[in-house]
């Protein structure tokens, strides 16, 4: 007895050992690595060995005093060890091994060890066996757990909690375990692991697991289904979060891995590529992409420069993705890279030594660097990029010692996700970046938001920029600007544009670097931020429907990048000029926005704009502005229609009045005679003593009659000055209305017009591009930004204000050297000055260049004949000469003007317009050109007058004073009419003359009114037979078809109804004579313009068509625009244009075919033919060579350059006309 | 016939034809062809007459007769053009075409005004009677006699019929070309 009760208590004191063992195990299993590791003796090994395995932990735990626990327990085994007999050795020794096993075997190795303590248990049947077996499934199945759960399987985590639960009530139960149990629960870490691996299967298999009736769960079929449910959903949305898992599995302790299928070490790719990584090596990919491209396009056929500047662009690619490939952790490729770019900066020295086999190492070592990127992770990856490296050819080739240290650093195992997320500054700019799509589920509201905020924090932002580049800026316009950019990023990027959040974004960090240093960006980041600031306005623009999407955002974009990276990197250095990391040298174009008013302090201007950014605002479509514009017009009509109807009622009533006063005269007489004959009567006839003669009266009917006649002819006329008195009042009524509905028609005319300053941001623009064609420096000060005017006509304005622009830089503006000689600042001074004058827009484009060269003009005139050599003529008239077409003083052609398209164009455009224009030029001291642009009228005060039987209104246009006849001396001097008050002499015109109505009497008629009209300089008397009325009209256009017809502003409906053509006697004064001949004139003009200046844009895509239009046509040139070869090829039979630009890919008829066609046909087939693709091959390249297209250019196009090309193209087709 | 030609067509589908058929087989065709063109034709169109030549227009075209309405004559224009008209607010221009193809102008009493179009694109004719609807079962004119240089364009198709010559004219071409013209050729003094 005593024996079995020692035994059992030995048995027993192995038991707390082991547990004691196991728990120590699992807490530090938790925390860290506990440092201790024994080799386990084997399964059959004899009791001494366990004891020296046991003595051997407890060694090693006892070097640390943290482990006292595991030593005690070392030492109780031990002890029990020693006393056990060979039988319970036996029996105990399989628990022996396992806890021994667990201090050098992983999780997977417990599962084995379990399987083989549960054979052991079958074996033995031993009651003592399953509650250590048990914990050691709920550690396992604890582990299990909390990985599930690392990985998001939510609902997996759950059930393994409620095994876990189920297994502590079975460990504390009385009930003996069946025998089945392990190998179920063997089975759940198996499923378990299945299901991890997105197995479908492995579902069943757990939901038949938690059926079985040894774990006894509580659960219905209802309650089994849901658990099917769950995991079926939980796996389809596990791809969601395998982005999470893969970092999971970075961070796991390597026990957790075994739970899941053991890598293969001989595998290339240990782990798959996050997503991010991905990302980041088609990055790399990307920006090879682009080295390729750079490669190509060097040419040994072009000259030396060439080459050189493609070698610059592609040397600074390849520092981008020396950078690039540093941040991703690709060393070995940074370092290769490197080294290229070394061997690239010796080509540059040496430019004559870059040979051909030089280039193409250059694009074999590309291709070798994109091949890498596919396999970088493979083993022996880089090994081919080394080795094209080690080539003798390369000036400076890598030696096979360094080629063995590179080639470890070359193969990239892992990417270090963690290191991209901290520092995951962007390095190239992509097409994706530049994007200004929206998200197909765009918040329309959040749209609208934006749209309306954005061009107010548009004109701030810039304002702001400007101030600073201007040199007035203070750190507060940083913080602005900062502060703009921060919230255009967020709004951007809550609505889904990345164009815009991204440039905001990178324009964010530089500006709060800026203000963090307390510096002012220097010129060359300032004409970055300009730049980006344009782009920005461009992408407003385009999201508002105004203009296509900039064509330099992608350039703009790197560029911001490059500064951006370079201040995150260097931070913002104190050297005013820190290399700037792009080559783009264009010539510092200094742009100023309106000085603040002496009278307003720079305060105010600031506070302004936000203010009216605090307005809601509402989006409406035009034609509904034109509908309540139309129908105010109609309601001024119809108010002008009932005091018509007034008027004449009260006109009646005043003649009704006349007729009362007549009837009561009438009445008083018949009264008197009444009397005269009742006194007669009496004298003849006595009619007794009764009555009195007074009161005879009172018998006589007659007399009675004519008295009550008389009292209500005075009722009727007091009745109708009551009514007289109403009808003033309903005068005063219609006035006030007439009042109300003219405003209501200025308001809906108010929301048409906008600030003159909306245009300013294009002109800068266009004064930047002017002066990097020219090479010359110019400065633009616009005045009268806030003036308010009709869009529409500012509008038709850039394109003249372009003109005048370009000829102010190209014509005005002297060379550089000249001006410093005459003592002028080296930056040409360009002032644009808007002002109201009455109904009209006066512009004034002043510059300080060399003025109009008098002689020249008189030569070129002399030459091209306009007048004979000697022959007297007037300045005046020289200036006239230069309106007229094709007249340029330039002996060569340039690219900005000088094609004769310069004052010619402008006075025709303006005339167009109806405006008129003036030149007052200074010889040294530069030229004012002023023009003088009518608004829009929908309403005018008028004079109606009679023509011969038609009756007309006369606007007040040009009107300037109304004298009645006998004002002045009509007299005949030298054959002509003209009228003289006091000293003026002025032209007499009749206005049937005008109107070229006949006038069928013979005697010189009477004029009743002379109207005294200016026209251009000069005013004209003008007599009218009689003014009839006065009055406001409303002006409505004649139609669609008839929409100008020459002398009438329009027709207007009258009171009665009837409609009056409105004249505009300036425009008939301009033209006198028969129409026929001006008006042919200007259509003889328009067509020698639009056959000579017209470029044919052929391309598929609305967007290119429409952005090519806008460029060519700021460049001053007619666009006409095809969709594709077939419409091109309509137009082209009867049209010839100067240059034709076409894309390669269109349907119908491609571009390849098009200049093909072009070049079969007689008439064209020397036509310049442009390409623009965004195909980069060889192969197309050689096509389109067979075509015979003249300019290959691949997308995206700079503006200049495509310019150039044109410019060149146009150069040489008249070199070869002049051959 | 048609049957023959309805069979012709169903055996198309399946078999081959018989050598007979093959060359029968484009006989009926022929005929229904020209009741098809004749068809489309007689489906939508109004004529009205301007002295001596008759106009069409499709049905689908908005148009309307307009009585009673002052014509507002214009000084210094071509003679072709009446005047405007006010039409619901829009001023409409009234054209003579007798007077623009070079006839000698009815009394505009008789006649009546004719619109083509809606809002700032309507334009109006002196016609003379009331539009009707025409079926057309001639062919249409191989050679178009010769018309006004100002016609020449608009002019897509003529028919002979019921002693009429019937054009078939693009409105909207003859209004733009109205348009220039008169801006090219201005007044006539």
């Amino acid at each position: 007895m005593i024996q079995q009760s020692n035994n059992s208590e030995t048995l027993e004191e192995l038991e707390l050992g082991l547990h004691l063992l196991r728990e120590f195990k699992t807490s530090q299993n938790k925390t860290h690595d506990n440092g201790i590791f024994i080799e386990p003796p084997a399964t059959e090994s004899s009791v001494e060995d366990y004891i020296d395995a046991f003595k051997n932990l407890a060694n090693q735990a006892a070097l640390n005093e943290c482990y006292s626990d595991l030593y005690d327990a070392c030492l109780l085994i031990e002890d029990v060890l020693r006393q056990l007999s060979p039988d319970e050795f036996a029996v105990a020794r399989v628990n022996l091994f396992s806890s021994l096993n667990d201090w050098s075997l992983s999780s997977s190795e417990i599962i084995e060890c379990a399987e083989v303590d549960n054979e052991t248990a079958t074996t033995h049947q031993d009651s003592a066996l399953p509650l250590t077996l048990i914990t050691d499934y709920i550690t396992t199945i604890e582990q299990l757990a909390e990985l599930v759960n690392k990985e998001g399987y939510s609902g997996l985590y759950s059930l393994n909690l409620l095994i876990i639960d189920t297994l502590h009530e079975l460990s504390q139960s009385t009930i003996a375990v069946t025998t089945d149990l392990p190998s179920l629960l063997d089975n759940w870490c198996r499923e378990c692991n299945a299901y991890r691996q997105n197995s479908l299967d492995a579902i069943d298999n757990i939901i038949s697991i938690l059926r079985h009736p040894d774990l006894n769960l509580p659960f219905d079929e209802d309650d089994f289904t849901t658990f099917n449910t769950l995991l079926v959903e939980e796996i389809g949305s596990q791809d969601n979060v395998e982005q999470a898992v893969d970092t999971v599995f970075d961070n796991t302790p390597d026990e957790l891995d075994t739970l899941t299928t053991v890598a293969d070490d001989d595998n290339d790719i240990a782990e798959p590529l996050s997503a991010m990584a991905q990302e980041l090596v088609e990055l790399l990919d990307t920006e090879a992409g682009l080295i390729n491209y750079r490669f190509l396009a060097i040419s040994f056929d072009e000259p030396v420069d060439s080459r050189k500047e493609h070698l610059q662009l592609a040397s600074e690619e390849l520092d981008r993705l020396t950078n690039a490939a540093t941040m991703v952790g690709f060393a070995g490729l940074a370092a290769t890279c490197t080294q290229v770019n070394a061997n690239i900066a010796l080509y540059l020295q040496h430019i004559d030594s870059f040979r051909l086999t030089n280039h193409e190492l250059l694009i074999q070592w590309i291709s070798e660097v994109k091949a890498y990127l596919l396999a970088f992770s493979k083993n022996g990856a880089g090994k081919q990029l080394l080795a094209q490296m080690s080539n003798p050819n390369w000036i400076q080739r890598l030696t096979p010692e360094a080629s063995a240290n590179l080639l470890p650093l070359m193969q990239v195992k892992g990417l270090n996700d963690e290191s991209a997320e901290t520092d995951s500054r962007e390095t190239v700019a992509t097409d994706a970046n530049i994007s200004l799509a929206l998200p197909d589920d765009v918040n329309k509201e959040l749209l609208d938001l934006l749209l309306q905020e954005l061009p107010v924090y548009m004109q701030q932002f810039s304002e702001a920029i400007q101030r600073l580049q201007s040199g007035n800026g203070s750190s507060k316009d940083i913080d602005v600007a900062q502060r703009i950019a921060h919230t255009i990023k967020g709004s951007a990027n809550t609505v889904g544009i990345k164009g815009i959040a991204v440039l905001t974004h990178q324009i964010e960090d530089i500006l709060m670097a800026c203000a963090k240093a307390r510096k002012q960006p220097n010129a060359a980041l300032m004409n970055t931020l300009i730049n980006a600031s344009d782009c920005l306005e461009a992408m407003c623009e385009s999201l508002l429907g105004l203009g296509e999407p900039p064509n330099d955002a992608r350039e703009t974009l790197q560029e911001v990048l490059d500064w951006a990276n370079e201040i995150a990197k260097n931070g913002i250095q104190d050297t005013p000029d820190f290399i700037k990391p792009t080559t783009s040298s264009a010539n510092t174009t200094v742009a100023q926005h309106r000085e603040p008013d002496s009278s307003q302090s720079p305060k105010e201007t600031t506070t302004e704009p936000t203010e009216s950014a605090q307005v809601a605002m509402v989006r409406v479509p035009t034609n509904q502005i034109e509908n309540l514009f139309k129908l105010s017009s109609e309601s001024i009509i119809l108010n002008g229609q009932i005091y018509e109807r007034q008027r004449r009622l009260k006109n009646q009533l005043q003649a009704m009045e006349a007729q009362f006063t007549l009837l009561q005269q009438l009445g008083a007489e018949l009264e008197q005679l009444i009397d005269l004959k009742d006194l007669s009567g009496r004298s003849l006839v006595n009619t007794g003593k009764d009555f009195d003669a007074l009161e005879m009266d009172q018998y006589n009917e007659l007399h009675t009659a004519s008295r009550r006649m008389v009292e209500a002819s005075v009722d009727a006329r007091e009745i109708s000055v009551d009514m007289k008195k109403e009808l003033d009042t309903m005068n005063e009524v219609l006035e006030y209305q007439q009042r109300l509905v003219i405003n209501t028609q200025e308001a809906v005319m108010q929301t048409r017009f906008v600030p003159v300053g909306s245009i300013s941001l294009r002109l800068q623009r266009g004064l930047r591009q002017t002066c990097r064609l020219t090479g010359k420096q110019g400065e633009l000060k616009l005045t009268g930004e806030e003036l308010l005017i009709d869009g529409d006509t500012l509008s038709a304005l850039v394109e003249p204000l372009m003109h005048l622009l370009r000829n102010a830089i190209d014509h005005g503006l002297e060379p550089e050297e000249e001006r410093v000689a005459v003592g002028k600042p080296l930056v040409g001074q360009i002032a644009i000055e808007f002002d109201r004058e009455g109904n009209s827009i006066l512009v004034r484009c002043r510059d300080d260049g060399r003025g109009l060269d008098f002689p020249a003009i008189r030569q070129t005139a002399q030459q091209n004949g306009h007048f004979k050599v000697g022959e007297a003529i007037t300045e005046d008239e020289l200036k006239q000469l230069i309106l007229r077409p094709n007249f340029s003083t330039r002996s060569q052609s340039t690219q900005t003007s000088g094609r004769g398209v310069g004052m010619d164009v402008v006075n025709f455009q303006v005339l167009s317009l109806g405006g008129s224009l003036s030149l007052h030029s200074v010889w040294g001291q530069g030229l004012t050109v002023e023009l003088r642009i009518p608004l829009p009228l929908s309403r005018s005060h008028a004079l109606l007058a009679n023509a011969g039987p038609y009756k007309v209104a006369i606007s007040s246009k040009g009107l300037t004073q109304i004298l009645y006849s006998g004002a002045g001396d009509i007299k005949i001097i030298s054959n002509e009419q003209v009228l003289i008050i006091g000293d003026d002499i002025y032209p007499v015109v009749k206005l049937e003359d005008l109107l070229r109505v006949n006038d069928r009497r013979k005697e010189e008629r009477y004029h009743g009114a002379i109207l005294l009209v200016q026209n251009a300089d000069k005013i004209t008397a003008v007599l009218v037979d009689a003014i009839t009325d006065s009055r406001e009209v409303v002006i409505k256009s004649l139609g669609y078809y008839m929409r100008k017809i020459h002398g009438f502003v329009g027709a207007t409906i009258l009171g009665d109804g009837s409609i009056t053509p409105v004249l505009d006697i300036p425009e008939l004064l301009r033209a006198p004579r028969p129409a026929k001949t001006s008006h042919t004139a200007i259509e003889e003009e328009t067509q020698y313009f639009s056959s000579l200046q017209t470029i044919l844009v052929v391309d598929d895509s609305l967007s290119q068509r429409r952005a090519l239009e806008q460029i060519l046509t700021d460049a001053g040139f007619r666009v006409h625009t095809a969709r594709d070869g077939i419409e091109a090829v309509e137009w082209l039979a009867h049209s010839k244009p100067l240059v034709v630009v076409t894309d390669l890919e269109m349907p119908r008829m491609n571009g390849l075919e098009l200049a093909s066609h072009i070049r079969t046909q007689e008439r064209l087939k020397t036509l310049p033919i442009i390409m623009i693709t965004s195909r980069s091959t060889e192969k197309h390249r050689l096509m389109a060579d067979e075509a015979g297209i003249d300019f290959y250019l691949v997308k995206p196009v700079q503006d200049d350059n495509l310019l150039t090309k044109i410019q060149s193209l146009i150069d040489k087709q008249h070199s070869t006309v002049e051959a | 016939m048609a049957e023959n030609h309805l069979k012709t067509a169903k055996q198309q589908d399946t078999d081959w034809l018989s050598p007979t058929d093959a060359l029968t087989h484009f006989l009926p065709l022929a005929a229904e062809v020209n009741t098809a063109d004749l068809a489309t034709h007689a489906e939508a169109v109004f004529g009205f007459r301007v002295g001596s030549l008759g106009f069409l227009v499709t049905s689908s075209t908005y148009c309307e007769v307009i009585e009673q309405l002052q014509v507002n004559p214009l000084p210094n224009v071509e003679a072709w053009f009446s005047g405007l008209i006010n039409l619901r607010g829009d001023l409409v221009p009234v054209i003579d075409l007798q007077l623009l193809l070079g006839e000698a102008s009815t009394d505009r009493k008789k006649r009546q005004l004719f619109a083509i179009g809606q809002g700032d694109k309507a334009m109006a004719f002196w016609i003379d009677g009331l539009p009707e609807i025409q079926h057309i079962f001639t062919q249409s004119l191989k050679q178009l006699p010769p018309l006004p240089s100002i016609l020449q364009r608009c002019v897509s198709g003529g028919y002979f019929q019921n002693d009429q010559l019937w054009f078939n004219v693009q409105f909207d071409e003859l209004f733009k070309t109205l348009g220039r013209q008169y801006t090219a050729e201005e007044t006539a003094s």
